[in-house]
């Protein structure tokens, strides 16, 4: 789990004393500092409602902090317009805890999503996605649409959507919070692939058991609108 | 076999351009929203063309009512004392011939006449001998009209009693009837186009507030405003154009049966004249297009304005 300077030298994603409230309500989150390096992995833990989805939405910037200083793959999100904004969604995947896939579109046509909507050409990603499905097991399930599939097959579909275009930062929020333990353990050990070939990993999760499978892993804890670093 | 597998990957490749802008149904389908507003566009889109295809159709016949009155002229002579009255007829259309212009002349009987006046007066045995003006038919050049006030000094100075009537009160009275038609509608088929917006725009609004979820998946995956507006936007001009193919079909059916209404009828057929409703005619093939564009209009005022409501939405749903 060792992480490696990327190829602009600095770390993927960097939080500065960020606060965040809604309207006149107190602070949800308070002086949250952290950072997150390439080729890390960690996870995000915390209560239910602590706020860790909430901290996934900031660093895809679909949240706005109330104070302090937010900076992705080394820029500011403060200084961001919409087109570098789409720039560096686009070097992120996301892992959705309620999988959001497309339910009119086959598992193929979910999957080769990120690619259509940049422009790509089907005949340059076709064999690709059909590659990554087959490795998470999906090769048989092609033209199946989601209504039809498992929690864990529409889980893994939607990590392969997340991982199609090859993001430098993986952000997953509770992947494995409708799975079995068994099927949990299978797809960490996918995460873990994943960090290897290179993509740092955002695991959020209140799961202490999934978390004990990893050795050695950086936990971000929120606790009380605070947030403490471990490992 | 070379030609053939050059032949396969120009497809392949065609195929792969064409996939390159297509966002084809990554829109949710939504059923009942979707049967609704087709319907709904349909109805609209038949009420315009059939507006667009009546107006054609009227302001055709308005234009050939027109030249025919301006390809005649009546002269009218009233019984004098003392004076002949089938002389100065005889005498009237002999100048009437040698005028430059004038194409055909016809002195209407008395009998005609009388036939003319029988349903103000009724059966012409019952009025005897009675003293009538009578009237003198004639066609002239509408490219090369003679001067009617001369012709009218002319013959009044010779033969008392006799005054030409050339139609133009109801020249005018056509031309301004034809006029406000065609207001009237247009601003019928500016109300139709409004509304029709209208309820693009609600659906657009319905379908983006549906859809919210795959919304923030496209912008989670790097999604810009336009790509999400032109998924919108293709999703309801493919709806627009299925309401508007439907209405501008039936649109067309009713204007055919009304064509065979016209075509079948004795008196509607002179009043409208056969080369007005032949659909190869001019007017006819103008009658299609015209319906056939407001079909197209209307899928297109369905893609733009679908297109600026989510411009004008996304901002405030994600």
């Amino acid at each position: 789990m060792q992480a490696h300077p990327n190829r602009w030298g600095g770390e993927l994603v960097r939080f500065e004393n960020v606060g965040l409230r809604y309207g006149a309500a107190p602070e949800t989150l308070t002086d949250i500092s952290f950072s997150i390096l390439p080729q890390s992995f960690q996870f995000l833990t915390g209560a239910s409602g602590s706020g860790k989805t909430t901290i996934l939405r900031l660093i895809l910037q679909s949240l706005k902090p109330t104070r302090g200083m937010i900076s992705i793959f080394g820029q500011d999100t403060a200084q961001l317009d919409k087109d570098g904004l789409t720039a560096l969604r686009r070097r992120m995947g996301i892992v959705f805890q309620d999988f959001r896939l497309l339910d009119h579109l086959t598992i193929y046509e979910n999957v080769a999503l990120p690619f259509k909507i940049r422009g790509r050409m089907e005949s340059s990603y076709r064999a690709e996605v059909i590659e990554l499905l087959k490795w998470i097991g999906l090769g048989d399930l092609l033209q199946a649409k989601p209504p039809v599939l498992s929690g864990g097959e529409k889980q893994r579909t939607s990590i392969a959507r997340a991982l199609v275009s090859q993001p430098e930062l993986l952000l997953a929020d509770e992947p494995t919070g409708n799975l079995d333990p068994v099927l949990a353990g299978r797809l960490l050990r996918l995460f873990v692939e994943l960090n290897r070939s290179g993509t740092a990993i955002l695991i959020a999760t209140h799961d202490i058991g999934l978390m004990d499978q990893i050795k050695g892993g950086r936990r971000l804890v929120l606790q009380n609108h605070h947030l403490q670093v471990e490992g | 076999m070379s030609s053939s597998t050059d032949f396969h990957n120009q497809r392949s490749r065609f195929r792969s351009f064409l996939d390159r802008f297509s966002t084809d149904s990554l829109v949710a389908p939504d059923p009942l929203t979707d049967r609704t507003l087709v319907a709904v566009i349909f109805i609209l889109t038949f009420i315009a063309a059939l507006t667009a295809g009546l107006v054609l159709f009227g302001s055709a016949a308005s234009a050939r009512w027109q030249a025919l009155l301006s390809s005649e002229v009546t002269v009218q002579i009233r019984p004098q004392p003392g004076r002949n009255i089938e002389t100065d007829l005889t005498r009237a259309a002999d100048f009437l011939k040698q005028v430059q212009g004038v194409t055909k002349v016809r002195i209407y009987s008395y009998d005609e006449t009388m036939r003319m006046l029988e349903p103000w007066l009724g059966q012409s045995s019952s009025l005897g001998g009675l003293s009538i003006p009578r009237l003198i038919a004639v066609e002239i050049d509408s490219k090369a009209q003679p001067d009617i006030p001369a012709i009218s000094k002319e013959l009044a100075r010779d033969i008392p009693g006799t005054a030409i009537d050339d139609h133009r009160s109801w020249t005018r009275r056509l031309t301004t009837l034809g006029n406000s038609l065609v207001i009237a509608s247009a601003a019928g088929l500016i109300l139709v186009m409004t509304a029709t917006a209208l309820a693009i725009v609600f659906a657009t609004r319905g379908a983006m507030v549906g859809n919210r979820e795959i919304v923030e998946v496209f912008y989670f995956m790097g999604a810009d405003d336009r790509y999400i507006a032109r998924v919108f936007q293709r999703h309801f001009f493919r709806l627009g154009l299925r309401g508007g193919i439907l209405g501008a079909c039936l649109a067309l059916i009713v204007l055919a049966l009304l064509r065979f209404v016209v075509a079948g009828t004795e008196g509607l057929r002179d009043m409208f004249g056969f080369g007005i409703i032949d659909p190869l005619s001019t007017v006819g093939l103008a009658i299609v297009i015209a319906v056939l564009a407001v079909a197209l209009f209307v899928s297109l005022l369905a893609s733009v304005v679908s297109r600026i409501t989510v411009h004008s939405t996304l901002s405030r749903l994600v």
